[in-house]
C-alpha cells in the first residue's frame, strides 16, 4: 500500500515536472537555445500569480495572466535580443540566457525580497481518499493542467498552420523560407510560448511549494535533464519524461534514502546518454 | 594647508597624549560576510539587520569606550550570496586587505565551520551567532565563539515537556536534513531519545534543500508515530508542513521542528497552516532580559521592528549580541590586541538582551531552548523546564481543525 501511495506521489509531482521542462525542450528544440533563464522565467511567473492571490485572485484564474504576460516577455526577450544572436555559437546563447538567468534572480530579490512566498488557497493542502491511498488536491490540479498544457501545444504544433511552421523551422530553415515562413517571427513566437509554459509552471510550483528568487537554481537542471530524457519532439513524450523523474525520485526515496533523489535523476540522464546517445544527438 | 595643520596638531596631541591613546584609531572596525543574496537571503538579512541596528546603538552611546576614549565602530560587510568557498575568501580578504579589526560570524554552521579556520588562522576573535553545531567547537579552536546553543541539545526541553504531559509519547519519526547544524541535531537527538526510553521507528536523512517531501511524508504516515521531530532550515520546514497537511499526516500526538517555527516569515507563508505546530526558541523578548545598551530585550525587539518592520526572532537577537560580546570584551580588555580581547570574551560573564553570555570551555554558551507552540498565529511560550504556556496537546488531524 506504501508503494502505491509514493507512485501516485511520483506520477502527480512529475507531472509537473514535466510542464517545467515543456517550455525549456520547445524552445531548445526550435531554436536550440539552452534557456538557463528558465527556471527564472518560472519564478518569474511564481510571483505574479503570488501578487494576483495577495490581491484576491484564485490561482487558476491568474493562470492564463500569467501565461500572457511571460508570453509577452518572452516574445520580446527573443525578437529584441535573442534574435542578434540565435544562429551564432551555442555558447553565445548559453552566455546570454545565463546573464539574464542572474539579472532577473537579482532583479526579484532586490523587488520582492527573499521571504518565502506560498500560493495558498484552500485546496492546496486539501486531500481525498482513495482506499488507503491519500491523493493531495493541488498535486492532483497541477497534474492535471500539465497533461492538458502538454496536449495541447501537442496539438498546436501537429494541427495549426503556426504548429507546422515552427516545426518547419525546426527541421529546415531553407525550405521553410522558401514557403513564405518568417523565422525571426516564428523564433519570438516560440520563444515566448516556452515562457508562458514557464509561467504555467511556476503558479502551479506555487501552489505545491514556496516561491523565493532563487527557486530556478534547482529547477533549470530538472528541466534540462527530463527534456533529455523525454526527447526535444514530443510535448507528451516530455510529461512521460517528468513522470519517470518523478516516480524515481520517489521510488528511490522510499529503498535507497531521500539524500539519493539527486544522484537517481541525473543518474537516468548519464544513463539515458550512454544507452541511446544517436537519439540524444539527434534531437540536441 | 589649513586641514594639514589640524592633522599635524592632532598627530601631535596623539603623540603626546600617552602611548595609550596614541595606539588607538579613530574607529574600529568589524567585517562579517553575510548570506545577502541566494539560497540563505532570507536568514542572513536577520544578521545584517541585528548588527546595524546594535551598532547603531552602541555608536549613539558614544561607541567603545576605552583608556578613557570612545571610538565608533564600523561594519565592514560584505555579500557571500550563499556560497562558503566565496565566504572563506571574503573573511580572508577581510583580515588582509581590509584589515578589520573583529569578525562576526556568518549565517549557519554549514558556513561557519569554514570560515572559523580564519579567524583561527590569523587570530582574530569571531564571533557568532549564526552556527550551533558543536562540530564548530570541537576542534579546539581558540578565536571562534558562538551564541546559540549547541544543536545536539535542541530536542532537550521538547522531551522533557513530553514526560510531563498525558498521553506519553512512545515512538518517534525522526526526520533531519544533511547539514552540519542538522546532523548534530540528528546525533544529540538520538542519544536524548535512547534516555528518555522512546523508540525510533522511523529515521529519514534528506538532502539539505529537498523541496518534495512525499516520500517521507507517506512513510510516517505508514509508521503511524506518537512524535514527528523534523531537524531542517526554514524552507524545507515549510514544504514538510504543506505537504503534511495535503496528504493528511497526523502524528499522533505532535509535530516539532527545530527552526522556522518562531520566523515572522513563517507564519506569513504558511498562514493558518502553521497553526498547532510545535517548534524552540533560546529567546523570546522579554522586559526580564536587560541590556546595557538597549534597556531589556522587549525594547530591542520594539526599537528592531520600527526599523525594519518585521519582528526580530533569535537569529536576530543572538547576532546583535554577537555585537555586544565583542564590544564588552574590548572594553574589559581595555586594548584592541586581539589576544588580550580573546582572553576577555572567553572570560565573558554578562547580562544582555539576548541571554546571560557565558562561554564553555569550547567557546560555545550553553542556553536552553524554550519549547513554543503557534497559537492563532501568534508565537506562544510553552515550557522551559516547567509549563509557561497552555499547549494545544495533543495536536488536532489536519481535517479537524479550523
Amino acid at each position: 500500500m506504501l508503494l502505491v501511495q509514493i507512485l501516485v506521489n511520483g506520477v502527480l509531482l512529475g507531472g509537473l515536472y514535466g510542464l517545467m521542462a515543456l517550455g525549456m525542450a520547445l524552445v531548445w528544440g526550435v531554436l536550440n537555445i539552452v534557456n538557463l533563464a528558465h527556471g527564472a522565467f518560472i519564478m518569474l511567473g511564481g510571483y505574479l500569480v503570488f501578487f494576483l492571490f495577495t490581491a484576491g485572485l484564485d490561482p487558476l484564474v491568474s493562470l492564463p495572466i500569467a501565461m500572457a504576460v511571460l508570453f509577452l516577455f518572452g516574445y520580446v526577450i527573443q525578437r529584441s535580443l535573442l534574435n542578434l544572436i540565435v544562429r551564432s555559437a551555442l555558447l553565445n546563447t548559453l552566455l546570454f540566457t545565463f546573464g539574464l538567468d542572474v539579472v532577473l534572480t537579482y532583479l526579484a530579490q532586490l523587488l520582492f525580497s527573499a521571504d518565502f512566498r506560498t500560493i495558498n488557497p484552500s485546496y492546496a493542502g486539501a486531500n481525498f481518499s482513495v482506499g488507503a491511498v491519500t491523493v493531495p488536491v493541488g498535486r492532483l490540479i497541477a497534474f492535471a493542467i500539465a497533461v492538458a498544457l502538454a496536449l495541447l501545444l501537442y496539438l498546436l504544433l501537429e494541427r495549426t498552420r503556426l504548429g507546422r511552421a515552427i516545426r518547419a523551422t525546426a527541421q529546415n530553415l531553407d525550405a521553410a523560407r522558401l514557403y513564405g515562413v518568417n523565422p525571426a517571427q516564428i523564433y519570438a513566437i516560440t520563444f515566448g510560448i516556452g515562457a508562458a509554459l514557464a509561467g504555467a509552471a511556476g503558479t502551479l510550483y506555487g501552489i505545491v511549494a514556496q516561491i523565493t528568487p532563487y527557486i530556478g537554481v534547482t529547477l533549470t537542471p530538472k528541466s534540462f535533464v527530463i527534456a533529455i530524457i523525454g526527447g526535444l519532439d514530443n510535448p507528451l513524450r516530455i510529461v512521460a519524461g517528468g513522470i519517470v523523474i518523478g516516480v524515481a525520485e520517489a521510488v528511490t526515496s522510499l529503498y535507497l534514502g531521500p539524500t539519493y533523489t539527486d544522484v537517481v535523476s541525473f543518474g537516468l540522464l548519464v544513463l539515458i546518454l550512454v544507452l541511446r546517445p544517436a537519439q540524444s544527438l539527434k534531437i540536441a | 594647508m589649513t586641514k594639514n595643520l589640524v592633522i599635524a596638531a592632532a598627530l601631535s596631541l596623539a603623540l603626546t597624549g600617552g602611548a595609550m591613546a596614541a595606539d588607538l584609531p579613530s574607529t574600529i572596525t568589524f567585517g562579517s560576510s553575510m548570506q545577502l543574496t541566494g539560497q540563505d537571503a532570507n536568514l542572513g538579512r536577520y544578521y545584517r539587520d541585528a548588527y546595524q541596528l546594535v551598532i547603531e546603538q552602541i555608536n549613539k552611546a558614544g561607541g567603545v569606550k576605552i583608556g578613557g576614549k570612545s571610538i565608533p565602530i564600523t561594519l565592514k560587510l560584505v555579500d557571500n550570496q550563499s556560497d562558503n568557498n566565496l565566504a572563506v575568501r571574503q573573511y580572508v580578504g577581510l583580515v588582509t586587505q581590509d584589515k578589520v579589526d573583529f569578525l562576526l560570524g556568518p549565517y549557519a554552521s554549514g558556513t561557519t565551520i569554514p570560515v572559523s579556520s580564519v579567524s583561527e588562522k590569523y587570530q582574530i576573535p569571531m564571533v557568532e551567532g549564526g552556527g550551533a553545531s558543536p562540530q564548530i567547537f570541537a576542534r579546539g579552536y581558540k578565536y571562534i565563539f558562538g551564541l546559540l546553543p549547541p544543536a545536539d541539545d535542541y530536542f532537550a526541553s521538547t522531551l522533557t515537556m513530553l514526560g510531563q504531559l498525558q498521553p506519553k509519547a512512545h515512538t518517534v519519526a525522526l526526520v533531519t536534513a544533511d547539514d552540519a547544524f542538522d546532523v548534530s541535531v540528528a546525533k544529540g537527538t538520538k542519544k536524548l531519545l535512547a534516555a528518555a526510553g522512546m523508540e525510533i521507528v522511523l529515521t529519514q536523512t534528506y538532502a539539505a534543500k529537498t523541496t518534495d517531501f512525499s516520500s517521507i511524508m507517506a512513510q510516517i504516515k505508514a509508521k503511524t508515530p506518537d512524535i514527528v521531530l523534523w531537524g531542517g532550515l526554514e524552507p524545507e520546514v515549510l514544504n514538510a508542513i504543506r505537504q503534511a497537511k495535503s496528504l493528511d499526516v497526523n502524528p499522533k500526538l505532535l509535530m516539532s521542528f527545530t527552526v522556522g517555527v518562531p520566523a515572522a516569515d513563517f507564519r506569513k507563508a504558511l498562514g493558518n497552516d502553521a497553526n498547532d505546530a510545535f517548534g524552540m526558541t533560546a529567546w523570546l523578548p522579554s522586559p526580564a532580559l536587560k541590556d546595557t545598551w538597549f534597556g531589556d530585550a522587549e525594547k530591542f525587539a520594539a526599537a528592531y521592528k520600527a526599523k525594519y518592520g518585521y519582528d526580530p526572532d533569535y537569529h536576530g537577537a543572538a547576532g546583535a549580541v554577537a555585537v555586544e560580546t565583542l564590544v564588552k570584551a574590548i572594553e574589559k580588555a581595555g586594548s584592541l590586541e586581539k589576544s588580550k580581547v580573546r582572553d576577555a570574551i572567553a572570560a565573558s560573564d554578562f547580562d544582555s538582551l539576548y541571554a546571560h553570555v557565558k562561554f564553555n570551555a569550547g567557546g560555545q554558551v550553553v542556553i536552553p531552548q524554550i519549547v513554543i507552540q503557534i497559537q492563532n498565529g501568534q508565537v506562544t511560550p510553552i515550557f522551559t523546564d516547567k509549563f509557561i504556556g497552555k499547549p494545544v496537546f495533543p495536536v488536532p488531524a489536519w481535517s479537524k481543525r479550523g
